[in-house]
């Protein structure tokens, strides 16, 4: 039970750099993706396991997938060899796998809603803005 | 006074004699125990009879089924536990939480006849862990120990996990163990040890055995001032099965409960970190195990505004008894690097104290960790060589240190001290701002995000006096985000010793404390956490202790995943495995019905954010209604 607390620590200690090295912008508009959408879909889900860390839609976890800001080639590189000892290698994981998990990531809609357009978030940030 | 009970009568009725007496019952004879003589001096030896083992104990359950129940006389005299009963009451425990077992049959019968069965009142409990860990977030939220009544052995170290949670969480349980001074019986003998307290020694500040009912009332009061004794801890006390059931010849004194007032810094001590403080150009305060009584709230804000300097309330491993949204609540934001760090009762200070003597500044520790660190247990970490080590109770220290720092803040100073607060407040307000835009991501995503679960809550519970009675170690900090903690008691803290089990158990105890002052208690509970003690829902409902309990079910252990799937990668060998021990699906598990079937009202599971709101108000409205209920909802990771 320690253990798993203990890796947790670790894990949340790693997220700032993990969430820097996502938002490095690699290129200015990345260029359509190549795989599978449907394949990477179940490969984020049920192979691989993506959402574990980065949420079912990518967009909860941490650090957040979308908008995916990386081209699908600098993607493929990180995730090889990721820059941050929190991330996992997926080295082993064979490079039409890689271009689908790409492709299912592109494909999730890539823009939030405003939080002032979500009243329970509003009249949250309202209380806090007059907060002390 | 004379030693009344050197030389405790031999349980009369130990569950191996129950056995024998139940045959002899069934023969027309009449067993009689606990005479007036007998007290006196150890019972003869018990007749000759086949060697006892497992078969014949069985044989005689089996014998017992169609037998006629045993007779025994009235037990002459009184009998020493109503005096223990009496010590119990005299120290004020309201609760007992026990599962039952018969090296303390004698207790447990004078606390519900003799005792009436209040104060304390029984809480029957389906595992000695959810037992402690009840008492653990009791004692949090109501400012002092539950008492918990454990099986010899067996459920001593059933509580054992528990026992290092409070133990690392600095917190006071009390804890009476029983035992066979001299066992019989296959069942009895492992339920004995020559020194029970070694089973937990590691993690509890005192232990003793009481061999007699002077050394049990003295014993008791001792033990219960030293668990209230910064820093806080479990205490134990082993009481024979013998010495329950003996009756007492002359009745000992019951002492006073004196609690020890809590040690203060020493003041030339004081004087230096108050001059540090106030010379400092950018000081930081973080807080740990500091708050065992709400004075301590008032004391940070006080010291907090007069320096005005930011709170780091340091994460899970903190109580962190400051105001979420008060405007020092945070780092300082981005650039400010403290000169002057202040810790209180922060066990670990080592990296801070290198950090800043690599950097010519100044580190500060005041605690009764100082006074205190005998234990196996290895949780102070590693040695701090901070400028200014203050043994000291950190909160007890409080008046005096701000009352010198208010005296040696000049004119000079105090503008450029109101000038650094402005600047922090400005840019914790930013940063929490930020924080809070950060829950619209996945707002309306299936499975549930945590910060819509948590966001949902906060609107539900707006109008009323909450307290969250859960940690925050696998929500990621959403509620101190998005709802204000602007009371002492709206946040319980996490376990202490980071392993899972807690927060379930320890919710419902403390939703008993807050009962008593009408607060509305919600704990927020991992699908992990809860299925180690899924037995305490049924507590919960049995004694009507209402909770809301909401299930962040992500169906996995989940940080395990991810630790596995990174060795996975660093050993080359794929991750597709790296689910396997750590996901709890195929099948899925229902709470909603696992809490139906402990006879607590429950929705989900809930996968459809949209359907929250509506299942809080159904159950909310049993919560003030005086019950308990639960809400499972299907979640993202985290």
């Amino acid at each position: 039970m320690t253990t798993r607390l203990a890796a947790l620590a670790i894990v949340l200690l790693a997220m700032p750099a993990l969430a820097a090295a996502q938002t490095q912008p690699a290129a200015a508009a990345p260029a359509a993706a190549t795989g599978n959408a449907q394949r990477g879909k179940v490969l984020f889900e049920t192979t691989l396991r993506c959402y574990a860390c980065h949420g079912f839609d990518g967009q909860t976890g941490s650090p957040r997938l979308v908008p995916m800001t990386r081209a699908e080639d600098v993607f493929l590189v990180y995730v090889r060899k990721p820059a941050t000892t929190g991330m996992p290698t997926f080295a082993a994981t064979p490079e039409r796998e890689l271009r689908d998990v790409y492709a299912y990531v592109r494909s999730i809609p890539q823009a939030a809603p405003a939080p002032e357009g979500i009243p329970l978030l509003k009249g949250i940030l309202d209380r806090r803005a007059k907060a002390n | 006074m004379a030693d009344t009970h050197d030389t405790p009568a031999a349980s009369s009725l130990d569950r191996r004699d129950f056995f024998k007496g139940a045959a002899l019952g069934a023969a027309g004879l009449v067993v009689v125990g606990g005479d007036s003589a007998a007290d006196a001096a150890p019972l003869p030896p018990a007749p000759a009879a086949e060697p006892p083992t497992l078969a014949n104990d069985l044989a005689f359950a089996q014998a017992q089924a169609g037998a006629a129940p045993p007779v025994r006389a009235a037990a002459q005299g009184r009998p020493a536990s109503d005096f223990m009963v009496d010590v119990l009451k005299k120290i004020g425990f309201e609760y007992a939480a026990i599962n039952p077992g018969s090296t303390f049959q004698g207790l447990h019968e004078s606390i519900v006849n003799y005792g009436n069965n209040t104060a304390p009142e029984l809480l029957t409990c389906l595992h000695e862990e959810a037992a402690v860990a009840m008492a653990h977030g009791y004692a949090k939220a109501s400012g002092k120990p539950m008492l918990v009544i454990v099986h010899g052995t067996v459920g001593l170290l059933h509580s054992s996990m528990a026992l290092f949670q409070a133990w690392a969480d600095r917190v006071p349980v009390v804890v009476i163990v029983g035992h066979h001074r001299n066992p019989s019986g296959v069942i009895n003998r492992p339920h004995s040890a020559q020194d029970m307290g070694l089973l937990v020694r590691s993690f509890v500040k005192y232990d003793d055995e009481a061999t007699t009912l002077e050394r049990f009332a003295e014993s008791a009061m001792r033990a219960y001032r030293i668990a209230m004794t910064p820093p806080l801890g479990p205490v134990l006390l082993t009481v024979a099965a013998e010495l329950q059931e003996s009756t007492v010849n002359a009745e000992p004194r019951i002492p006073e409960l004196t609690l020890s007032a809590p040690p203060q810094g020493d003041a030339a001590a004081v004087r230096e970190a108050a001059r540090l403080l106030v010379g400092s150009q950018s000081p930081l305060i973080q807080i740990a195990k500091i708050g065992r009584t709400p004075r301590a709230w008032d004391l940070l804000i006080e010291l907090a505004e007069a320096l005005q300097v930011p709170v780091d309330v340091m994460g899970y491993a903190s109580w962190q008894k400051f105001p979420s949204w008060h405007s020092l609540y945070g780092t300082g934001g981005p650039g400010y690097t403290p000169d002057v760090t202040l810790g209180l009762e922060v066990s670990d200070m080592s990296a801070q104290a290198r950090t800043a003597r690599a950097n010519g500044r100044k580190t500060i520790s005041i605690s009764a960790e100082h006074l205190f660190q005998g234990s196996n247990i290895h949780d102070f970490g590693r040695y701090a060589d901070v400028d200014l080590a203050i043994a000291a109770d950190a909160e007890a220290t409080l008046p005096a240190l701000i009352e010198e720092i208010r005296r040696q803040i000049t004119s000079e100073r105090k503008g450029a001290i109101q000038a650094r607060g402005v600047r922090v407040a400005a840019a914790h307000k930013e940063n929490q701002l930020t924080a809070i835009r950060e829950a619209r991501h996945g707002w309306d995503g299936s499975p549930v995000s945590v910060p819509r679960l948590v966001a949902e809550l906060a609107e539900q519970i707006a109008g009323d006096d909450w307290a969250i009675v859960s940690g925050h170690q696998f929500t990621g900090d959403w509620q101190r985000r998005l709802l204000n903690h602007d009371k002492p008691y709206r946040y319980n803290g996490d376990c202490g010793g980071f392993g899972i089990g807690y927060d379930t158990p320890a919710s419902v105890g403390a939703a008993l404390a807050h009962k008593k002052a009408g607060r509305l208690s919600v704990g927020i509970v991992g699908d992990g956490d809860l299925n180690f003690s899924p037995g305490v829902i049924w507590t919960a409902a049995h004694h009507r202790i209402p909770l809301l309990l909401v299930v962040h079910n992500n169906r996995a252990y989940h940080a395990e995943v991810m630790i596995i799937q990174r060795m996975c990668g660093v050993r080359g060998r794929g991750n597709a495995n790296a689910h396997i021990g750590n996901v709890i699906a195929d099948p899925n598990v229902n709470y909603a019905q696992m809490a139906k079937a402990y006879g607590m009202y429950s929705e989900g599971p809930i996968e459809n954010p949209k359907e929250l709101a509506g299942a809080y108000q159904r159950a909310l409205a049993k919560v003030r209604a005086g019950e308990p209920a639960l809400i499972d909802v299907v979640s993202q990771p985290r």
